[in-house]
């Protein structure tokens, strides 16, 4: 009987574990080790963060649904990784009790979200800061109370500045943030209070639209139509202003202090800010059998997993390479460790990064949430599944092979909200594949926004909250 | 679309509920069958 174990319980390690559980659950033992005890349907904090949904409606019980589907759950947070042959196992520390856990393990999937790095900028964040964030549920409840609070000011006449965008040069997940801005604008346009606030976007992206991904091109009419100019068009339209190419250094009360590309440096107020911090890797211990630290052996100086990569490419090379993008996000110091979502180290950034007169460098780190994420997390449970069963890991999807789908809600109502629906083939460009100067499948890439998109951002939220779930049927519905 | 702010036209198509009904089978089909393709792999 093979023992596998997931740490985490996200897009990623949900994925792997249903999978796994359904695939393997009865014959062999499938953990999962989280320190959340509920799965949490991140997409939808964006609405929980301007009080438009309640915040128990993006949560579920984690272990209802494992004992469905035959995976032990352990309430526990991870702390260290014993991953050297003939002594496999993870200690965690059981939350509420403390008490050491010890799982023991043939199998280990790491896939336990990001480290919010609010402290790689000082000032950042809703607990020791000055800003908000929409990364976790509690946060996206902070902000959403930050912000109504602020409605009361503006319904009493005051004007108001609110920034939202990213919180370090380095930050990822700006389509989140573009939600949240267009969600803010549109909220405040129902209530009448749009003419009271001045809503600026600030980002270290290259270009308006970038979103990490070094933008969305699709062709239209013979014509190819960039992301640039599409996210612009709906600034003007919602009379956004906007700031990319800026690195926020730090942030006071009421201030964010920021440097961009040409060195220059630049502080702007706020009333209210929501800006995405820098991501990491959860901070474990790697312990070697004799006791000493071999973090080096498996994961990179952020605490991303080192998988199947090739890593240390420059940028320019990187670009032609797309074989260099991980396709099993498999450990190769350790072949039975698998790293799923933001867990895995990718070989470099998929924006062109920037480094500044100041050497400043200002570069979005490549986003792998959500469907990514979800994506991964298969690969990585059906590889497993071979691997139990005697067989080679069959299963491979590189980020230059995937295809990814990204609704960016403007309005939840379904009467007159609205939504980006993107579509990008690849979500990294393969320039070997489709030798245009974008990298990308530009019939399947689209762009487009209209009610249809808030109808299937609704449509998401209800089919996926299914699908992690594992109600019947759910295999049906893709990651 | 224009190089700035979105025409009268394209707005009007954008909140048209029977075109938008159009397009959210449309875009369903299409993600959807570009997703399940990710399955095989």
């Amino acid at each position: 009987m093979a023992k596998i174990v997931v740490i985490g319980a996200g897009f990623a390690g949900q994925t792997a574990a249903i999978y796994l559980g359904t695939r393997l659950g009865k014959k062999h033992e499938v953990t999962v080790i989280s320190n959340r005890d509920v799965f949490g349907y991140v997409p939808s904090w964006v609405w929980v963060g301007v009080g438009h949904m309640k915040p128990e409606e993006t949560v579920f019980k984690l272990k209802p649904v494992y004992d469905r589907i035959n995976v032990q759950f352990v309430h526990a947070a991870a702390k260290e990784i014993h991953p050297d042959p003939g002594d496999q196992y993870v200690l965690g520390e059981e939350i509420g009790t403390g008490k050491p856990v010890r799982l023991d393990y043939d199998y280990l999937v790491i896939a336990p979200g990001p480290l919010l790095n609010f402290a790689g900028t000082p000032g950042l964040g809703p607990e020791n800061g000055f800003t908000h964030s929409i990364c976790s549920l509690p946060h996206a409840v902070k902000a959403r109370d930050a912000y109504l609070a602020l409605v009361e000011r503006m319904k009493k006449g005051e004007k108001v500045k609110i920034v939202i965008g990213t919180g370090h040069p380095l930050a990822t997940c700006q389509g989140a943030a573009f939600e949240y801005i267009s969600n803010v604008h549109k909220d405040l346009l129902k209530r009448g209070l749009r003419d009271k606030a001045d809503i600026l976007w600030l980002s270290n992206e290259p270009a308006l639209g970038d979103f990490g991904v070094n933008g969305v091109q699709v062709k239209r009419n013979g014509i190819v139509m960039r992301s640039e100019e599409f996210i612009k068009s709906v600034f003007l339209d919602a009379g956004i202003r906007w700031q990319v190419q800026t690195g926020v250094k730090r942030v006071e009360e009421g201030k964010i202090y920021w440097e961009n590309y040409e060195g220059q440096e630049g502080i702007t107020e706020f009333d209210f800010a929501m800006l995405i911090p820098q991501f990491k890797g959860q901070p474990f211990k790697y312990i070697g059998k004799d006791g000493q630290d071999i973090s080096a052996k498996i994961v990179n100086p952020a605490g991303f997993v080192l998988v199947d990569g090739k890593y240390g490419l420059p940028y320019a090379e990187l670009a032609q390479t797309p074989e260099a993008w991980p396709a099993r996000y498999q450990s190769p110091a350790y072949p039975n460790i698998f790293a799923a979502g933001i867990a895995f180290a990718p070989p470099g950034p998929i924006s062109k990064p920037f480094t500044n007169p100041n050497n400043f460098q200002i570069a979005p780190a490549p986003p792998r949430t959500g469907m990514v994420s979800g994506m991964i997390g298969r690969v990585v449970a059906l590889n497993i599944v071979d691997m139990v069963n005697g067989r080679q890991p069959g299963h491979s999807e590189r980020m230059t092979e995937m295809v990814a789908a990204c609704i960016a809600s403007m309005g939840d109502s379904l009467w007159d909200g609205s939504a980006v629906a993107i579509v990008m083939r690849p979500v990294v460009p393969d320039r070997k594949k489709y030798p245009n100067e974008y990298g990308r499948d530009l019939f399947i890439s689209h762009l487009e926004m209209g009610t249809a998109g808030a109808w299937m951002k609704f449509m998401l939220h209800h089919t996926f909250l299914w699908k992690f779930k594992a109600l019947p049927g759910w295999e049906l519905i893709p990651e | 679309m224009s190089e700035q702010q979105f025409s009268k036209s394209e707005k009007f198509w954008m909140n048209f509920k029977l075109y938008q009904l159009w397009r959210f089978i449309v875009l369903n089909i299409k993600i959807y069958t570009i997703a399940v393709q990710s399955k095989w792999r």
